[in-house]
């Protein structure tokens, strides 16, 4: 169970991204966050693996107070937590297969990943989730020749080898066409389904929100404005989160 | 840019250029602009021209046949007999004789129609006195007269007459000066790499600390950014070649100083490319390696190094290109490399084989800087 | 960068074994014969190229350096014919031992010399920090005595008193070499000194003592007193009969205010002359690239065989002028218009336009050929498609790269006076070889100040235009 406790998160410049934002997620939940361009998703992401660090407010994982970890700690935890993001952040001179591998860095000792030691079982569990993903006979190129869904999908498989028992993905298929956003959106619902997984994953389109989501909180100018089932969000809470003058658009 | 607001800009940089027109007066005048000088002059550069076009690359061996003779000088004794020797003969019309008498000297059998010259050997002095010259004719002869110098008769005794022809024969065969020059060249190029080395070594590091994103925004990080971008700001100005006349004072002349000076130089102009790339790489990639839960070494590894690899590897090369550029001058003052050649040849007046220097200069350059186009082009 | 070629598919037996073998024998055969053919010839051709070179420089001790890539070639064909892609980046390394213990060779270098040498430089660190823009008019106060080199027969004679400050040499004679004690009396109190010694002749230096000029300081009552050893300062033939010289105590007895030297005149003179001569050849540069770059681009030369011929021509012509530096054409304007600041102005112009030319031509083959399609298709004539759709693209370039150029002008024109071609450098060149780096130091302090202010400015300058 993740439980965000009145986290609030305030720039340098004095932003305030996040304002006493609570929350609690149970195992296995896909929560989705929404919420207009600026107003914080990203941060509250960040700041649950804190690669962001919180200003205020405590983020507790089942028991253990991230807020309040070292940074061998820390480290520890976020070998648990996988992330996705919606630039990929692959390293495009390196291969798919080593890209993928830098999952396992926070299982592997220093000298043999700077040496690019990888275990054996560490390469048989990288090619079987790119086989997972689709892409294994890509293993061998470079990250930038494969297309944007392509990248996703190997930024999935790197997730997937830490082993994660939580997932973040922030907006990860704002890149990405709609059909495409579909498969990678599905292998991120069959990592909860079927991995069990829990999912926290921000999304820009209602309607996907809608379509995956087993429930949705909505933030505006930092604030939580909104927690509940997809289906309970109707026109009026609809403006409530996007403004006055927005339309809701399909994606299919 | 609406296309009229284009040439109001413009219009305004016309005031800017008129202003600069006491800039220009001024300039001219400390600049020393004198174009009569520069027609006039234009026949002393004709013979540079035309022997840029005839670099000295190929010689045949040089020939020397040297056939001796005695005479005593002043007269004051029995004349010498000539040596006996085979082959070439060379009969004198005296041979006692004192200061100023005329001499006929003549020979036969000798190679035909070469260029010889007569020499003196004096008694009890060191070196030879250069006299006449002469050409032999078809059958191998020659005739040439002269008239003994005083020096002769100031020293007194015998004194030996070499009669000397010179002639090309055998095969072509690299000439000195495309000897030197390639021997230069490779210098040339190795002193650039070393440098380029050498700088790159140490400017890898010190970029890092030059570099906004990488420092941390302390006290400390703060200041030691700002001196390291000062000392590649301020290194950078001043040219190798003045660094050169400082390490040549260190470590004496030779290509080391070279070396050295070529490196200081790249350590500045490589940091400051070096440090401006660090910050230009992306921070999608490193935070997504920390949120494996990888630590900063691993970080460094997997999210940092590959980003930068490309971009160092290419100004490398790029600066190895300009350095090689530079160390075909810093021979000017003793720092190895063509150009001592290169000014030696020119304050000689030897236009050939300065020629041969330039165009071996062009060459190695223009090479370079195609390979270094290439391999950059690659990279990215 | 080997990716282009083909998948490699692991080898029949048979060539497991011959490749490594015919790698050995002479590097790059292996691969050509497990069908990698381009690396295989590189790496033959680098073979022959280091094999040459440790021919023509004579240097076969440096042999062994050359295994490690011999045997790196014949084991990376073992990779090859099992099918896996070889690493260039190992197969460079193991190349970059002979090169760089060739280069090590052949630049001289020697570590070692600079910790000898250090000594010799030192002055010239310490005078950095200290270039002579100022300096204070200082008059000095002078008291002398002499002494006998060596003792002889007639007895010294003894000081005489000079304006109430006595200096007392005892012994009052002594051989080169010896130590002699001087003492001084009547001076004022607590002032700074320095010892000079005059020979018969008048020769005159300052005393030293293990490399330090000897400072006295007087106490309370104006006494001090100092050990000096007697300088050598005779020829070695003269040195045995008695021979007075002179001791002298002198202190600053008055200093002036502070003032420019003639160093800071001098410098600001010859940077002023600097910076005129790089705006001559710039701008000469410029007038003369700009028509020029129209041949030497592609685009607007195509429209014709010989006009492509004409541009090949261009082309070539910028190239080589631009990989002679301007310095060795600065010695050869030297000849031909004579020494001064003109030479330098000719030398630069001629790589101004090689290196403008090029890159104004490559502005012009970059351009966008939208805009002038656009202005064509509303009827627009020749000029007016110019005007309004070519002109607008190639000037802020052009003027990029101009000012970027005069930037560069100044810095070479720093060094051009090295050979007689005016500027800064000249007078630069003479104080280092003088060791007067005091002087040095402030002309390369000046040269750092406009250098960076100006490639600060043309950074500036270039930002808003590009
Ligand atoms: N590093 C930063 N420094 C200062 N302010 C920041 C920083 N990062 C984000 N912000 C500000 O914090 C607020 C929230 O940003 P955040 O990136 O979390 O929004 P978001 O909901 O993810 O938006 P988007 O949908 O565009 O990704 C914005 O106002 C943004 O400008
Ligand atoms: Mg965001």
């Amino acid at each position: 169970m993740l439980e965000i406790k009145e986290l609030t998160k305030v720039y340098d410049d004095g932003t305030v991204a996040l304002k006493n934002v609570s929350f609690t997620v149970p195992d296995g939940e896909f929560l989705v966050i929404i919420g207009l361009s600026g107003s914080g998703k990203s941060t509250l992401l960040r700041c649950i693996n804190r690669l962001i660090e919180p200003t205020s407010g405590q983020i507790i994982w089942d028991g253990v107070d991230i807020t309040a970890a070292g940074q061998e700690d820390l480290r520890r935890i976020r070998r648990q937590i996988g992330m996705i993001f919606q630039q990929f952040n692959l390293v495009k001179r390196h291969t798919v297969l080593t890209n993928v591998l830098t999952g396992r860095l926070g299982y592997t000792s220093t000298w043999r990943s700077l040496l690019g030691l990888w275990s054996r079982d560490d390469r048989e569990r990288a090619l079987r989730n790119l086989e997972l993903v689709g892409i294994a006979d890509k293993a061998h190129n470079r990250a930038d020749e494969l297309s944007g869904g392509q990248q996703q999908r190997v930024g999935i498989a790197r997730a997937l080898m830490q082993a994660p028992r939580l997932l973040l993905a922030d907006e990860p298929v704002a890149s990405l066409d709609p059909a495409t956003s579909h498969s990678v959106m599905k292998y991120i619902e069959w990592m909860n389904r079927e991995r069990g997984l829990t999912v926290l994953c921000s999304l820009h389109f209602l309607s996907l929100a809608r379509r995956y989501g087993t429930r949705i909180i909505a933030l505006r100018a930092g604030e939580l404005v909104f927690d509940g089932r997809p289906e309970e969000i109707d026109d009026r809470r609809f403006k409530e989160i996007y403004g006055e003058d927005a339309i809701e658009v399909e994606i299919r | 840019m609406s296309e009229r607001s284009f040439y109001v800009r413009w219009g305004r940089y016309l005031v800017l250029i008129a202003l600069a027109i006491p800039l220009y007066i001024w300039s001219w005048r400390t600049a020393d602009i004198n174009l009569i000088d520069l027609v006039q002059g234009a026949p002393k550069a004709r013979p540079i021209i035309s022997d840029l076009v005839r670099p000295s690359l190929l010689a045949r061996e040089r020939v020397t046949l040297s056939v001796s003779t005695v005479v005593r000088v002043p007269c004051d004794g029995p004349a010498p007999e000539p040596p006996a020797a085979e082959g070439p003969t060379v009969s004198l019309s005296a041979t006692c004789l004192n200061a100023r008498d005329p001499l006929v000297v003549s020979g036969s059998g000798f190679r035909p129609n070469t260029p010889g010259r007569l020499y003196w050997r004096v008694a009890g002095l060191e070196g030879r006195l250069r006299d006449e010259p002469f050409e032999t004719d078809a059958q191998g002869r020659f005739t040439v007269q002269t008239d003994i110098p005083p020096l002769l008769a100031q020293q007194g005794g015998v004194h030996a007459l070499d009669v000397e022809l010179k002639w090309e024969a055998g095969t072509l065969r690299p000439s000195e000066t495309l000897r030197t020059t390639v021997d230069k060249m490779i210098e040339t190029v190795f002193l650039a790499l070393m440098a380029t080395t050498f700088g790159g070594l140490v400017a890898v590091p010190l970029s890092f600390l030059g570099a906004r994103n990488i420092m941390p925004a302390t006290l400390w990080g703060n200041t030691l950014y700002v001196a390291v971008r000062s000392f590649f700001n301020t290194a950078r100005s001043i040219e190798p070649l003045i660094l050169a006349t400082i390490f040549a004072i260190w470590v004496g002349f030779g290509p080391f100083a070279g070396v050295l000076a070529l490196s200081v130089h790249t350590i500045a102009s490589l940091g400051k490319l070096y440090s401006e790339a660090a910050e230009n790489i992306d921070p999608g990639p490193i935070e997504a390696i920390r949120s494996t839960g990888a630590n900063e070494w691993q970080v460094i590894w997997y999210g940092v190094v590959p980003q930068i690899v490309p971009p160092y590897v290419s100004f490398t090369v790029y600066h190895w290109d300009i350095n090689v550029r530079m160390s075909t001058i810093i021979g000017f003052v003793g720092g190895g490399g063509i150009g001592l050649e290169l000014q030696r040849w020119i304050n000689q007046l030897q236009w050939n084989s300065a020629a041969t220097a330039v165009w071996a200069i062009v060459l190695v350059v223009s090479a370079m800087d195609y390979a270094s186009a290439i391999v950059r082009e690659r990279l990215v | 960068m080997e990716r282009a070629e083909h998948v490699p598919q692991p080898a029949p037996a048979n060539r497991r074994l011959l490749a490594p073998l015919l790698s050995f024998v002479f590097p790059g055969m292996g691969h050509i014969y497990a069908g990698r053919r381009e690396r295989g010839m590189w790496i033959a051709i680098t073979t022959a190229t280091l094999l040459g070179l440790l021919w023509w420089l004579e240097l076969w001790s440096l042999l062994p350096a050359l295994v490690p890539f011999w045997l790196w070639n014949a084991w990376e064909t073992r990779t090859i014919v099992f099918g896996r892609r070889p690493s260039t980046v190992k197969l460079v390394m193991s190349a970059a031992i002979i090169v760089y213990a060739i280069g090590w060779r052949v630049t001289e270098i020697d570590v070692q010399q600079l910790a000898v040498g250090a000594s010799k430089i030192r002055p010239f660190v310490v005078s950095l920090l200290q270039p002579y823009y100022v300096d204070r008019e200082v008059t000095y106060a002078a008291s002398s005595a002499p002494v006998q080199v060596p003792c002889g027969d007639v007895p010294p004679p003894t000081a005489g008193a000079t304006g109430g400050t006595v200096v007392v040499p005892t012994p009052p004679c002594a051989s080169v070499g010896e130590s002699i004690t001087v003492r001084g009396q009547g001076f004022p109190p607590n002032v700074e000194g320095e010892l000079w010694w005059e020979n018969p002749i008048g020769d005159r230096a300052r005393l030293r003592s293990g490399g330090q000029f000897i400072t006295f300081l007087t106490d309370a009552q104006g006494t001090f007193e100092v050990r000096v050893t007697v300088p050598d300062m005779v020829p070695r033939q003269f040195q045995e009969t008695a021979q007075l010289h002179k001791v002298e105590a002198r202190y600053i007895s008055e200093v002036g205010p502070w003032r420019l030297t003639e160093t800071s005149a001098l410098v600001a003179q010859r940077m002023g002359e600097t910076i005129a001569q790089a705006l001559m050849a710039t701008t000469w540069g410029a007038l003369f690239a700009v028509p020029l770059s129209f041949f030497a681009a592609r685009n607007p030369m195509q429209f014709h065989p010989l006009a492509l011929l004409v541009y090949y021509l261009a082309r070539t012509a910028l190239n080589i002028l631009r990989a002679i530096e301007p310095l060795i054409m600065a010695i050869v304007f030297v000849v031909w218009v004579g020494l001064g600041p003109f030479a330098g102005v000719l030398a630069l112009t001629m790589h101004s336009i090689a290196a403008l030319g090029k890159l104004y031509s490559e502005a012009i083959e970059s351009i966008d050929p939208g805009p002038i399609e656009a202005i064509t298709a509303t009827g627009a004539n020749r000029v007016q498609v110019v005007w309004y759709a070519v002109l607008p693209q190639v000037l802020p370039p052009f003027v990029a790269f101009t000012v970027y150029r005069w930037d560069i002008n100044v810095r070479m024109s720093t060094i051009i006076g090295f050979v007689g071609g005016g500027g800064i450098g000249f007078l630069l060149q003479q104080w280092i070889r003088l060791t007067d780096f005091r002087s040095a130091s402030a002309a390369i302090w000046a040269i750092a100040l406009v250098v960076t202010v100006l490639d600060f400015f043309s950074r500036k300058v270039r930002e808003r235009f590009v």
